[in-house]
């Protein structure tokens, strides 16, 4: 069995009568959006549009969407659009809906095609136009620049996507399709108004402690290798192609792609090793944008040097520096900024204010020690585990008024708690042996029916009383863990195999929504009673010990609806924990969003970014 | 004084940042503590600091602690000479300026006009002149990048500087949120003739890792900069006093029941300990601190 369309069409006078009668068809069944019934669907993408299967515009003979083949039946000429996905987009098939005129059965004459398809481009590109931003150091504020310019441009009435060919998380969040993506691409498809899904953030890697990583392709668990292997052998061999195809996707199906480096793109010592930066920038032609901090000085320095830093075709491609996060109010840098534009070539095209008490994800950070966040009387200490991860799981309680989480890694710093949080961890194994070693775990124990002690995901199976590892997944010989013994669980590492699903639910007592996902490995048990309860069945999740006030789930983003967030600063002595705003996480994410978009193209010229034609790359 | 008429010269190195928080001043405690373990009578000397962190000298001046602890490296007492001019912000934009110790005036955004800058410059010269007669060595810290293009005709700590004592300058950049090269480049490129003349070598800082890694790009940079790299140096989690709120650091534990400075001195060693060969110190005291 092969698909309708599959294969080049043949455009013998049969053969298009037959085209034109299955036109006919569509134009009767209507707007369809994504044929769910269809055995083939999704040939192309799961957000694909199959109202028109058959293509009214076919052989539209543009070299942008399709291309001419060597037919194997008749050996002569034929038109082959099978990548073509411009069709397939739901605001394209609406827009051709509207305009089709009555469709006799000797369909469309050439004059009328070409009608059609002028009136089609004056509304939407056919191929994207691909913008990046990169930034002169880590933390330059690229994540949220390609979040601004994603919200403002789709406030615009175009279809964006972000992407990020590689990026080194260990903050990731589970898909509705189970795909695993960093977090802060999700948020940036939450600005652009589309889906998230493993092919904005192709390449996710994660750390897990030593030299070696987790590679995840496309949003599945792909492969662990150490650094040198995936330099030498994955970079090399197989990224090019993963990039390649995913971008490639997002170019035919959106009017703008907004893409994000990864750290600067003039670390000189890594030349040839780039699948993150100017590598990207090639491929798709991007017009670029380079962002420089200004908090911590060096401004000038940082724009000019990575200019100078990188080749003349690179160069060129540049359209701009923004300057960002200038404190707001405070003037501008003046008459002074011409120099980069002299010594570069490329001017300063914005200077953008720090965007004061956002609601968002923070940005990556490895560096968490002795991080304080929010301010208030009660303090939720977090265990600063060595392969800490998924620590924005904290921000939504950071973000509660009167509350302050501290990342703490010494006994010393228990004291005092209101509450201890065992977070996420990339190795639960090796971190539980240091939670032994550290004194740590003595002193939570110490703490236990004293104050609330949660676990997340890893920190979670630590709070149970073993962790066998019985196939040495968590990367050492086989092994079997004693862990804190405060929940009465035990969990077994017995496959590599990753259980990444978003889940929905409510507290086992009281009700009150919870939302979340799960990311681990493993399986855990236990006897003491759930803490949610998840849909669609009522399957109970997590532990929770009323009598030492300890509590486990494997659920990340537990916080971000309210009921959970009450219920766990009540037990943390919090009677006045009836949270007024922030409540719904959601809703003041989507206000900060607006927020930064406006700020940030109130102090940027997006229409002369967008002006230009969409690039043939 | 010898009739040879040949006076006994002062040895001069000054640390710039390519940004704030580049860890100019750990880099010239280490130095200072360096060289007054073999026995070298050493000064710091920061012409102007932004601090809210302040120390108070034996005879009543306030000065950035920062300072006082550069001098308890060098086995000094601070003294004010070492930091004539502090700046304490209030918030609001407006600044209280400490003049050699003293409060001095307050000054809002915008204000620090040419004649308040020169009379700074004189001040700082003098202090300078000061705490340098009869030292073996002055081991400077710059402030800030010493390319805010923006900035530079108000200038009191950096190139001009430099400049007017003729010290020789090394530049410090911090690679823990990458782009250091582009930094270092950037900050050449934005030097003049001059300054550049005075620029003798570069320190990567806060690396983790294998440095073998950054071989070809410290390379590349040595070419184009015409300078050697004088270190990369590992980060090392130490205690300090802290100087601004961009490096704040936490507790390391340990100092119960001790003299903080004492502790402070120890974790100085400690440091020098774990920097021992990552750093050239032989040729940045070739540079002009030896005898």
């Amino acid at each position: 069995m092969t698909h309708p369309t599959e294969g080049a069409q043949d455009d013998s006078e049969g053969n298009y009568a037959r085209h034109v009668a299955m036109l006919r068809a569509q134009m009767e069944r209507g707007i369809v959006g994504g044929n769910r019934e269809c055995p083939y669907f999704p040939c192309h993408h799961p957000d694909q549009d199959c109202t028109f299967c058959f293509c009214p515009l076919y052989p539209c003979g543009d070299p942008l969407l399709g291309e001419y083949v060597v037919s194997q039946r008749t050996g002569g000429q034929v038109w082959s659009c099978q990548q073509c996905l411009w069709v397939h987009r739901g605001d394209v098939a609406a827009s051709l809906y509207a305009l089709m005129p009555e469709l006799g059965p000797e369909g469309l004459d050439q004059g009328t095609r070409e009608r059609l398809k002028g009136e089609l481009e004056g509304k939407h590109r056919r191929r994207a136009k691909a913008i990046m931003v990169l930034g002169a150091t880590s933390g330059a504020g690229k994540s949220l620049m390609v979040a601004a310019l994603c919200r403002a441009l789709r406030n615009r009435g175009l279809t964006v996507a972000p992407f990020k060919s590689q990026n080194m998380s260990l903050n990731s969040v589970v898909t509705e399709q189970g795909e695993e993506i960093a977090r802060i691409q999700e948020l940036q498809a939450r600005a652009a108004g589309t889906r998230p899904r493993g092919e904005l953030n192709p390449i996710l890697l994660k750390p897990k402690g030593g030299v070696t990583s987790q590679i995840i392709v496309e949003g599945r668990p792909y492969k662990d290798c150490t650094v040198q292997e995936y330099y030498s052998d994955f970079v090399r061999n197989e990224a090019p192609a993963i990039i390649s195809r995913n971008l490639e996707r997002l170019l035919r199906s959106n009017d703008v792609v907004v893409i994000e480096g990864a750290g600067s793109p003039a670390e000189i010592n890594l030349r040839g090793r780039d699948v993150a930066n100017m590598y990207v920038a090639k491929l798709v032609h991007a017009d670029c944008l380079l962002v420089v901090n200004v908090e911590r000085g060096g401004a000038f320095a940082y724009a000019v040097g990575t200019l100078a830093l990188l080749d003349e075709e690179e160069r060129r491609l540049f359209k701009g520096v923004i300057i960002n996060n200038m404190c707001p109010g405070g003037g501008s840098l003046g008459p002074a900024l011409e120099i980069i534009h002299t010594l570069t070539g490329v001017p300063v095209i914005g200077e953008v204010p720090h965007v004061p008490d956002l609601y968002l994800p923070m940005e990556d950070s490895m560096d968490l020690d002795h991080r304080e966040e929010g301010e208030g009387g009660t303090v939720i200490a977090v265990v600063r585990l060595p392969m800490i991860s998924n620590f924005t799981d904290l921000d939504a309680l950071a973000l509660e008024e009167g509350v302050r989480v501290a990342y703490v890694r010494s006994p010393a710093e228990l004291e005092g708690a209101d509450a201890i949080v065992l977070p996420g961890t990339k190795n639960t194994v090796q971190d539980l042996l240091w939670l032994h070693r550290s004194g740590m775990a003595a002193a939570i124990k110490e703490r236990a029916g004293k104050v609330p002690i949660l676990g997340i995901c890893g920190g979670y199976q630590m709070l149970g009383r073993t962790i066998s590892d019985v196939r040495g997944l968590e990367g050492g010989a086989p092994s079997e863990v004693e862990g804190l013994g405060l929940l009465d669980a035990a969990t077994v590492f017995d496959a590599y195999a990753k259980r990444t699903v978003q889940v929905t639910g409510s507290l086992a007592e009281g009700g009150g929504e919870v939302r979340g996902y799960e990311i681990h490995m493993g399986r855990t048990e236990g006897r003491s009673p759930p803490l949610f309860l998840l849909a669609p069945d009522g399957r109970g999740e997590g532990a929770w010990d009323r009598e030492r006030k300890v509590m486990g789930t494997y659920l990340h983003g537990a916080f971000d609806l309210p009921a959970f967030r009450r219920l766990f600063l009540s037990q943390a002595g919090r009677k006045d924990a009836v949270p007024g705003p922030p409540g719904d996480h959601d809703a003041q994410v989507e206000a900060s969003l607006d927020r930064l978009a406006f700020e940030v193209e109130g102090h940027l010229d997006l229409d002369a970014l967008l002006g230009g034609d969409a690039r043939d790359g | 004084m010898p009739c040879s008429g040949v006076m006994p010269v002062t040895g001069k190195v000054m640390f710039q940042g390519v940004t704030s928080g580049a860890g100019k001043t750990t880099l010239t405690a280490a130095l200072c503590r360096h060289l007054a373990l073999q026995g070298r009578e050493v000064v710091p000397f920061k012409a102007q600091n932004v601090s809210l962190n302040s120390f108070v000298t034996a005879d009543g001046r306030e000065i950035a602690i920062a300072q006082a602890y550069q001098a308890w490296a060098c086995g000094l007492e601070p003294e004010v000479d070492m930091n004539p001019v502090l700046v304490k912000p209030k918030g609001n934009g407006q600044c209280q300026i400490m003049l050699e110790g003293r409060p001095w005036r307050d000054l809002g955004p915008g204000e620090g006009g040419p004649e308040i800058i020169e009379g700074l410059r004189a001040h700082i010269l003098e202090a300078f002149h000061r705490t340098a007669l009869g030292r073996d060595a002055v081991v400077l810290e710059g402030m800030g990048s010493p390319v805010e293009m923006n900035l530079k005709e108000r200038d009191v700590a950096n190139m001009w500087l430099a400049k007017a004592v003729r010290s020789p300058v090394v530049l410090v950049a911090d690679i823990e949120q990458g782009g250091a090269f582009a930094g270092l480049y950037g900050t050449y490129l934005l030097f003049d003739e001059e300054e550049r003349d005075l620029l003798r070598g570069f320190i990567i800082n806060r690396f983790r890792g294998d440095a073998s890694i950054l071989r070809t790009g410290i390379e590349e940079l040595e070419s184009r900069m015409e300078v050697p790299c004088l270190g990369v140096l590992p980060l090392v989690r130490f205690a300090s006093p802290a100087e601004d709120s961009l490096s704040l650091s936490g507790g390391v534990g340990g100092r119960k029941g001790d003299d903080v400075r004492r502790f402070w001195m120890k974790e100085l060693d400690r440091l020098l300990e774990e920097w021992k060969g990552a750093w050239d110190v032989n040729r940045l005291e070739a540079l002009g601190l030896r005898p």
